[in-house]
């Protein structure tokens, strides 16, 4: 709608470039950067629906599988480098970033299991602070991963045309934006369909709500937990990847620390156990992100000043979050 | 706990009539010899200037891991912004005390007063909620001022740091380390009547199972609040004593490191064991020297520098990267006492923490007297 009335107002000269500028920019911006937040929500909530704790170790699976990527792309085996195609680097890295997750399950939560909530999260953190030293084990400088529109290795290597940027060349659109906003969207119809019509959705649902009484008509609730790590691993590697392609320089933690509050503050602003909620609530931080950034340039921090208040206020009225309920 | 027999003799609980263990003359010099050693321990550090200011960050990080620890070992609540409160009490005191002049003192009380206004506005909305989002909202806490109040330009000389002047009294490195040391041990006292108190039995009641809790008339949210509120209060404390210990604020102490810091203080608290307050303050020392021991180890011993140089794993750490060494340890120790040691350092040392208190030495505690310590595991292992 905005973009709409934005182009519209093109035509007006002195006018349309503010606009542009102060309505339309942020809101290519707030909605990329929400469409991240995202994924990491999406994470965030399949894996409260089923352990009823936060995982703060989700983005970290994204910094894992971006590393992974990069030394698919640069590594070197006995100092011999090799070249593999960048899509498959990618596949490797996601590939990786969802072990990271399955190997947290097995190793961490697994035993935790039976333990207050409290000490489960403190076991996130944990995998959260040792996936960054060994990270710096192998990765000890700041190098960062290609574009997908890198004219040596990305994907879309015919597009490196800057021209090329989808029509609307004042919004600095790219492919690989377009790109990141088709994936959330996929990704995010893709897990709801999945929890309601697949057997194994609504297993997770009813070990969630009930699990002695999901165990007595026969779920394995081990092997329920194992599928949510693995797909909430999943999600957080692809966040991962398309975060760290071409912009962000990769290093240690980066993930976390670019998106984890955001992706945190998605998952409850949309109610910590609904899932097109966490998808809203992405896109409405990046939004105000942008926004506060824009029109609030002079205090420093305004956008994570003003996405807490508004946490902190949604909290207070709607304690249950905005689409805040089962499936 | 007390009580007195028909015959009018007192015994106390935790000593079975027949089984009144008093120390000989041996032990009890044994005992004294230990007693003192550890006093002269903590004294030590004041001989050398580089060393006491070391020794002052680790009592200043004792102090934040027993204010985290009322309100993750006590009401089993987590808190990822304490670094916050320790920013908003050195960025309070440090400005208070330049701007307006006044003593030290009224700066640390100005520091704690911000750091306690904060946490008790968290709490109120976050503990109105069941389940753990204290810890959501006192991560975004934790960024959001890092990046926000810590850095504003009138607060901080537009980045240039505010001058903490220490008073006459502390100036050297050596007193502050006295002072700090004694504080430590002020809030390791009142930390003790906190848990001997009607308010110290209540927030172990809300850990052990909040329903009963609340049907035995304990005001579930009021006490959390109260404890969280408290905890803000000794981070505050904390925070005024950093500041006057790099005799500067300096923002980037509590922005750059933010997250890392809040979970080290976690890490802490777990590996000190969870609402154990030997443990606590142990492990907050050993996690506030790492650093600084492995800066000497790199610096000094040249075996250890040379094999670090030339090992493919180990070279990674040489250089800037170093403060990785110290996350990996961290990370390591938190996993592994969770997993396999859940009473962390407190209940390794807890034996040796009875025989000092004149028990006789053994790996059980034959009083069975479970101490706030026992908590975590009390009502998971039967």
């Amino acid at each position: 709608m905005t973009l709409a009335a934005t182009t519209l107002a093109a035509g007006a000269a002195p006018l349309a470039l503010d606009v542009q500028l102060k309505i339309g920019q942020p809101f290519v911006v707030g909605l990329l950067q929400g469409s991240v937040y995202g994924l990491i929500g999406l994470g965030l909530v399949l894996l409260y629906k089923s352990n009823r704790i936060f995982n703060f170790a989700q983005a970290e699976f994204g910094t894992v599988a971006g590393i992974s990527a990069y030394l698919g792309l640069n590594g070197k085996l006995f100092h011999i480098p090799w070249h593999m195609p960048y899509a498959v680097a990618c596949i490797i890295g996601v590939a990786i970033g969802t072990l990271t997750a399955v190997l947290t399950e097995r190793l961490v939560v697994r035993p935790l299991f039976d333990r207050p909530k409290v000490i489960l999260v403190v076991g996130t953190v944990g995998v959260l602070l040792l996936l960054i030293a060994l990270e710096s084990l192998v990765f000890p400088e700041g190098k960062s991963l290609p574009a997908f529109n890198n004219p040596k290795q990305g994907v879309f290597r015919s597009l490196t045309d800057p021209a090329a940027r989808l029509g609307f060349a004042h919004y600095n659109l790219q492919w690989e934006q377009i790109l990141t906003l088709v994936t959330l969207v996929v990704l995010a119809l893709a897990t709801v369909a999945f929890f309601r019509y697949s057997r194994n959705g609504t297993a997770i649902l009813a070990v969630s709500q009930e699990p002695v009484a999901a165990q007595t008509v026969g779920i394995s609730v081990s092997r329920i937990s194992l599928i949510t790590w693995t797909l909430a691993g999943f999600l957080g590697s692809v966040a991962g990847i398309l975060v760290l392609a071409g912009s962000a320089v990769v290093s240690p933690g980066v993930v976390t620390g670019t998106t984890l509050v955001g992706g945190i503050t998605a998952a409850v602003l949309g109610g910590v156990t609904s899932l097109p909620g966490a998808f809203v609530g992405g896109l409405l931080v990046g939004l105000l992100q942008a926004y506060a950034g824009t029109f609030l340039t002079q205090f420093p921090g305004s956008e994570s000043v003003a996405v807490g208040v508004v946490l902190l206020l949604v909290l207070l009225v709607r304690p249950q979050g905005l689409l805040g309920r089962e499936a | 706990m007390t009580m007195t027999t028909p015959e009018g003799a007192v015994l106390t609980v935790d000593e079975a009539p027949g089984e009144d263990f008093r120390p000989g003359s041996v032990g009890l010099v044994g005992r004294g010899f230990v007693w003192v050693g550890l006093g002269v321990a903590l004294l030590l550090p004041m001989l050398t200037v580089d060393f006491a200011q070391a020794c002052s960050l680790a009592a200043i990080y004792a102090i934040v891991g027993l204010s985290l620890n009322i309100v993750v070992g006590y009401t089993g609540q987590l808190s990822l912004g304490h670094q916050g409160f320790l920013g908003l009490g050195a960025l309070t005191a440090a400005n208070i005390v330049f701007k307006l002049k006044v003593p030290f003192y009224i700066g640390i009380v100005g520091g704690i007063a911000a750091a306690t206004v904060a946490a008790v506005v968290l709490g109120l909305v976050a503990l109105r909620i069941t389940g753990l989002y204290l810890s959501l909202i006192t991560l975004v806490f934790g960024t959001a001022i890092a990046s926000s109040l810590f850095s504003l330009g009138s607060l901080t000389r537009n980045g240039s740091g505010v001058p903490a002047n220490r008073p006459d009294a502390v100036s050297t490195n050596a007193r502050y380390y006295l002072l700090c040391l004694l504080v430590m041990l002020v809030i390791f006292y009142l930390d003790t009547r906190l848990t001997a108190s009607k308010t110290g039995r209540a927030l172990l009641a809300i850990k052990e199972n909040e329903r009963v809790a609340e049907a035995f008339g304990i005001g579930v949210t009021s006490y959390k609040l109260l404890a969280f509120g408290l905890s803000g209060a000794i981070a505050g404390l904390a925070g005024g004593l950093f500041a006057f210990r790099s005799q500067t604020y300096a923002a980037q102490d509590f922005t750059e490191t933010g997250l890392s810091l809040a979970l080290l203080f976690v890490v802490m608290v777990v590996v000190g064991g969870l609402g154990n307050r030997v443990g606590v303050v142990i492990a907050a020392a050993f996690f506030a020297l790492l650093n600084y021991l492995l800066d000497k180890l790199f610096i000094s011993w040249h075996a250890f520098r040379h094999l670090v140089e030339h090992v493919p794993v180990l070279n990674g750490y040489y250089g800037p990267n170093k403060g990785a060494l110290a996350g990996l340890i961290g990370a390591v120790l938190l996993l592994q006492t969770l997993i396999f040691n859940p009473g962390g350092i407190g209940e390794s040392v807890a034996p040796i923490q009875r025989w000092l208190k004149g028990k006789r030495f053994s790996l059980h505690d034959d009083s069975a007297s479970a101490g706030p310590g026992a908590v975590e595991g009390s009502s998971v292992r039967a």
